[in-house]
């Protein structure tokens, strides 16, 4: 209609006002608030833009620092002492593993039997304790109130004896003779309860028979550990040298940046007595360059003895493998192995490129700022706030957002595009009634609520499921941590379901009726028509929906910043599937997390703002694939 | 040679239960969906109501919704008897009872008292909000639906609309925490140091420094509302372009301005549509956490907002406390145990009957009137 309008009247017609009025201010007034959504969207660019960007000189500095001071260098001895750390502790896992797997059912009726006691002491220890301490000071006047403190005492043990956990593995009468010796036990005896000590005892045992043909393995695992002495001290000898150097240059750094605040307010200083003052301030403070050659001279005498302790690793990590058994009985303990004999040759490759790599070192190798944003983009430690050195590598984070909207996506989009074609194709209109306004009703919950029933309800309930003797075959039961990507995927899911439900529904519901139609004409059952006619003409629709449904997951803040677990480390991918209940961090909890508590203006502070704008960067993008799928469905 | 009767198919037709599988799997599917919601639900409303309600008139707890938010002590006296105090009677107890012993102690912290603070918190940040939302949204949906043609600004404001809706939570909270908190402009007398941009009034000794509101109730507010802008936009110009277009040919038709015909012939009609759709965006600035983490919230806060004021203006330039923030500082924060579990499921309780109220009257409400504006 305005169109028209505009077509009608000529450009000057006699009866319009010339020049301003106020229909027009009123116009330009509505038309100033829908322009407000273009400068939000370009201020956040901006200050994202802003605070983001001095990331990559400034730790571009930090990485130069890094060489310069010779913790790179360190670092190249440290990373194969952590891997031989690492090879050590798989082999412990094996070796404990073999054992414990073999005298599982000892270990078991052990743990339950001290579960069942811990559980007793904890609810009864105070009262226990106000009892035992009273009585040692046996007064007369306190003799009526230890009175009531031993009655009070007593409730509590009956109360505490009626609410013991389960203990499927103890025979009846054991865990009844259990009991009744916690019954019986005096007030102020320490030792465990006969049955505890006896099956702790009969654990013991069944560990030490097992242990007696795995001795060959103890004692290669001991060689092996033992062979990192040398370079571990070497090590440590350095790391102490190269962290005073590294405090050095940081201090003179910080010199250096209040000199030039002083040389800039110099500058714009009016007063002439003032500049004077100022500049000779600034001179005053001129920070003395600090002594870089000499600690690295003495550093680089070093290499020689890093060689050496190098090769005397390597020759004892080329024989270990030979000397490890073939095979082991336990499951567990088997995977192990496999993943000790896997890591195996790279970690002897490692050793063998170390010497080359400890001589072409060269501490004055300049740093690119391409570098730094490598080291970022690709970099697999996000280590902040440490004594040693700060990194900032996206990986770990970017692999724990991926995997937990990978679980989400896999429960959430079966779930969701099934509702909807249940809802739109076969549901009768009461049944409508019901699940439309649950599922929006669950798209209203706010993501803190979902949260929370996670870390309190779902978290827990996962861990007990966890340990059911009937679902151990699942890879990863039981669970060792309640907090994981897992947990995290689940109310996530239930999150994206109501934006993956309503949007498929409204794409099906979209598709011509005259499709349906014909496909009945021509014969086809109600599934045929469905499934082949309706549910394939929606397909972009309900693809864009999928991919909002991701958005939404990504972006998601507070339920992964309270059920993820928050450990910063790239999941163990060769655990199989039960990499799926390790702990993660995301892009966006360490955004929420960190944020509160670094310096403004930090390198830290800034990194942050660097995971916000590529989050942002994402989840636009996922966003415009939706939208063009959208589009295409209109068309 | 030819049996008609051969084409009539007997029993069942072929896939039959192939079909049936189908249909029973994809319903198991969505129940599925609709009873994990239900128990999660229950648990938090068995956990939690007891919290709220007891048994006696009036049946509601009033104090866990009006007492101040405080630190639980936990103790034994030296009888045995166990006391669980908020931080202002556990110091009392102590007054009144001086000398006597005090046994296992154990502090909560935040899971004493009642939650007045955070509700209150929430409300200020909501209201603010939503009138900053609603006063530039609706504006701006005006303008797309009553004055706007095909044109790039046109073109650019729906692409804006659309990329805002999509942006993450956490990242406007960054973006709030560095514009509101940070960077915009206000006049003091004392610029920061941080200022971005400081230059004199002409008045007195003041400045006009940019140099941020501080995690302030108004930085928090700002924050929301760009955050919700984009749904009120939309959700606006939706009820705008249900009114039917005869409605303003016919105004102008008799000589109304523009002006008059929106204000007299289209706002009173698409203003309950607006207000209706209004409602669930009400529901997601309450609930949000990550936007307002940096930018209002606070943990532990001893007095209410409007306690220890001296002027207004402070009451916009203080931080508050926020019921999603303290849901969440409840969950992260402090080991769950049966003293805990109070302050927590009472807490997730009232926001969560809060936000079902929200949500089933704005559904009510639309559903009303699709019925009633039927032009």
């Amino acid at each position: 209609m305005s169109q028209e309008e505009i077509s009608l009247s000529p450009s000057h017609h006699r009866f319009q006002k010339r020049g301003f009025s106020c229909e027009k201010a009123i116009k330009y007034f509505f038309a100033s608030n829908a322009g407000l959504t273009i400068v939000i969207l370009v201020l956040i660019t901006i200050f994202l833009l802003k605070e983001g960007l001095g990331f990559f000189p400034g730790y571009q500095r930090e990485l130069e620092v890094y060489r310069i001071a010779g913790l790179e260098f360190v670092d190249i001895s440290r990373k194969n002492l952590t891997a031989q750390e690492q090879l050590t502790s798989v082999l412990n896992r094996a070796y404990y593993a073999e054992i414990n797997g073999q005298a599982a059912r000892e270990m078991k009726r052990s743990k339950e039997a001290s579960a069942l006691f811990n559980a007793y002491s904890e609810q009864t220890g105070p009262t226990r304790d106000l009892v035992v301490n009273n009585s040692q000071a046996a007064s007369d006047p306190k003799s009526e109130m230890l009175a009531i403190l031993k009655t009070n005492f007593e409730k509590q043990k009956v109360k505490a004896l009626a609410s013991l956990p389960a203990t499927p593995h103890l025979e009846k009468n054991e865990r009844a003779d259990l009991i009744e010796s916690i019954r019986t036990r005096a007030v102020d005896s320490t030792e465990d309860p006969p049955l505890v000590a006896a099956l702790a005892a009969e654990l013991a045992a069944a560990q030490e028979k097992y242990a007696v043909p795995l001795q060959g393995m103890r004692a290669t695992i001991d060689s092996f550990s033992s062979a990192g002495s040398e370079l571990s001290s070497l090590v440590s000898e350095m790391t102490e040298s190269v962290t005073a150097t590294k405090e050095k240059i940081q201090g003179a750094d910080i010199l250096e940046k209040d000199r030039k605040t002083l040389l800039a307010a110099a500058a714009s200083a009016k007063d002439l007595a003032e500049r004077e003052k100022l500049t000779s301030e600034a001179t005053a403070s001129l920070a003395e360059k600090p002594d870089v050659e000499g600690p690295i001279q003495r550093l680089m005498e070093r290499r020689a003895d890093c060689v050496k302790a190098h090769q005397a690793l390597q020759k004892t990590t080329g024989g270990i493998l030979a000397q490890l058994p073939e095979n082991l009985r336990q499951p567990d303990a088997r995977r192990l192995l496999k993943v000790a004999r896997a890591t195996w040759p790279l970690f002897i490759a490692d050793l063998e490129k170390t010497p080359a790599a400890i001589h072409a070192w060269k501490y004055d190798a300049p740093v690119p700022l391409t570098a730094a944003i490598s080291s970022f983009l690709t970099g697999k430690d996000w280590v902040t706030g440490g004594e040693w050195q700060d990194f900032y590598g996206i990986l770990p984070l970017a692999a724990g957002s991926l995997m937990i909207a990978l679980v989400a996506l896999i429960i959430a989009i079966p779930s969701g595009i099934g509702a909807a074609v249940y809802v739109n194709q076969f549901a009768s209109p009461r049944e409508q009634g019901i699940i439309k306004p649950v599922i929006e009703f669950i798209q209203a919950i706010p993501s803190v609520v979902l949260g929370f029933i996670g870390i309190l309800v779902f978290g827990t309930l996962l861990r007990d499921i966890s340990t059911w003797d009937s679902l151990q075959w699942i890879p990863g039961f039981p669970i060792e941590e309640r907090l994981n990507i897992f947990t995290a995927g689940c109310l996530l899911a239930l999150m994206s379901i109501p934006t993956i439900f309503s949007l498929s529904e409204d794409a099906i519901n979209n598709v011509p009726s005259a499709y349906a139609e014909a496909s009945e004409a021509l014969g086809a059952s109600r599934f045929q028509t469905t499934f082949r006619v309706v549910v394939p003409a929606a397909f972009s629709g309900v693809l864009a929906a999928v991919l909002l449904g991701l958005g939404r997951v990504i972006g998601e803040t507070m339920v992964v910043l309270l059920v993820a677990g928050n450990r910063i480390k790239i999941p163990d991918f060769s655990s199989g599937l039960s990499t799926f209940f390790q702990p993660c961090h995301t892009l966006t909890g360490i955004i929420a997390q960190e944020l509160g508590e670094v310096p403004l203006g930090s390198v830290h502070y800034r990194a942050l703002f660097v995971v916000g704008i590529l989050l942002f960067a994402i989840v636009l993008a996922i966003n415009a694939t939706a939208h063009h799928f959208v589009n295409k469905m209109k068309h | 040679m030819f049996d008609p009767k051969k084409l009539i198919r007997k029993g069942l037709p072929k896939g039959h239960f192939k079909d049936a599988a189908v249909r029973s799997l994809l319903a198991g599917v969505t129940y599925l969906v609709v009873i994990i919601a239900a128990l999660l639900f229950g648990k938090i409303i068995v956990d939690g109501a007891p919290v709220l309600f007891k048994a006696e008139a009036p049946f509601v707890d009033f104090e866990f919704l009006t007492a101040k938010n405080e630190t639980l002590h936990v103790f034994d006296d030296a009888l045995g008897n166990r006391h669980q105090l908020p931080a202002a009677a556990y110091s009392a107890y102590l007054d009144k009872h001086p000398g006597e012993g005090i046994f296992n102690e154990q502090t909560f912290s935040y899971s004493g008292g009642g939650i007045a603070g955070p509700i209150v918190g929430t409300a200020l940040l909501t209201i603010g909000s939503m009138i900053l939302a609603l006063f530039f949204g609706i504006c701006a949906a005006i303008y797309l639906s009553e004055y706007a043609k095909q044109s790039p600004f046109i073109h650019a404001v729906r692409l804006a609309i659309l990329n805002l809706a999509g942006i993450p939570s956490i990242v406007f909270g960054l973006f709030g925490f560095s514009v509101f908190v940070l960077a915009v402009p206000i006049i003091t007398s004392t610029p920061a140091d941080r200022s971005l941009l400081t230059f004199p009034l002409f008045f007195g000794n003041y400045f006009v420094s940019f140099q941020g509101w501080n995690s302030s109730l108004m930085a928090g507010c700002a924050t929301l509302a760009c955050m919700i802008l984009p749904v009120i936009i939309t959700a606006s110009e939706e009820s705008l372009r249900a009114v039917p277009q005869g409605f303003r040919d016919a105004s102008l038709a008799m000589g109304a301005t523009r002006w008059q015909t929106i204000r007299k012939c289209v706002l009173p009609f698409s203003l309950p549509g607006i207000l209706t759709s209004s409602l669930l965006a009400i529901t997601r600035v309450a609930g949000e956490t990550a936007p307002i983490m940096f930018t209002a919230a606070v943990a532990a806060k001893d007095d209410l907002p409007w306690q220890g004021l001296k002027s207004p203006f402070d009451l916009l330039s203080s931080q508050v406390q926020a019921l999603p923030y303290h849901i969440y500082t409840l969950a992260a924060r402090i080991p769950s145990s049966e003293y805990t579990q109070r302050a927590q499921y009472g807490s997730v309780f009232v926001f969560l009957v809060l936000v079902a109220f929200l949500s089933a009257g704005s559904m009510i409400l639309r559903s009303k009137l699709r019925a009633k504006l039927k032009w």
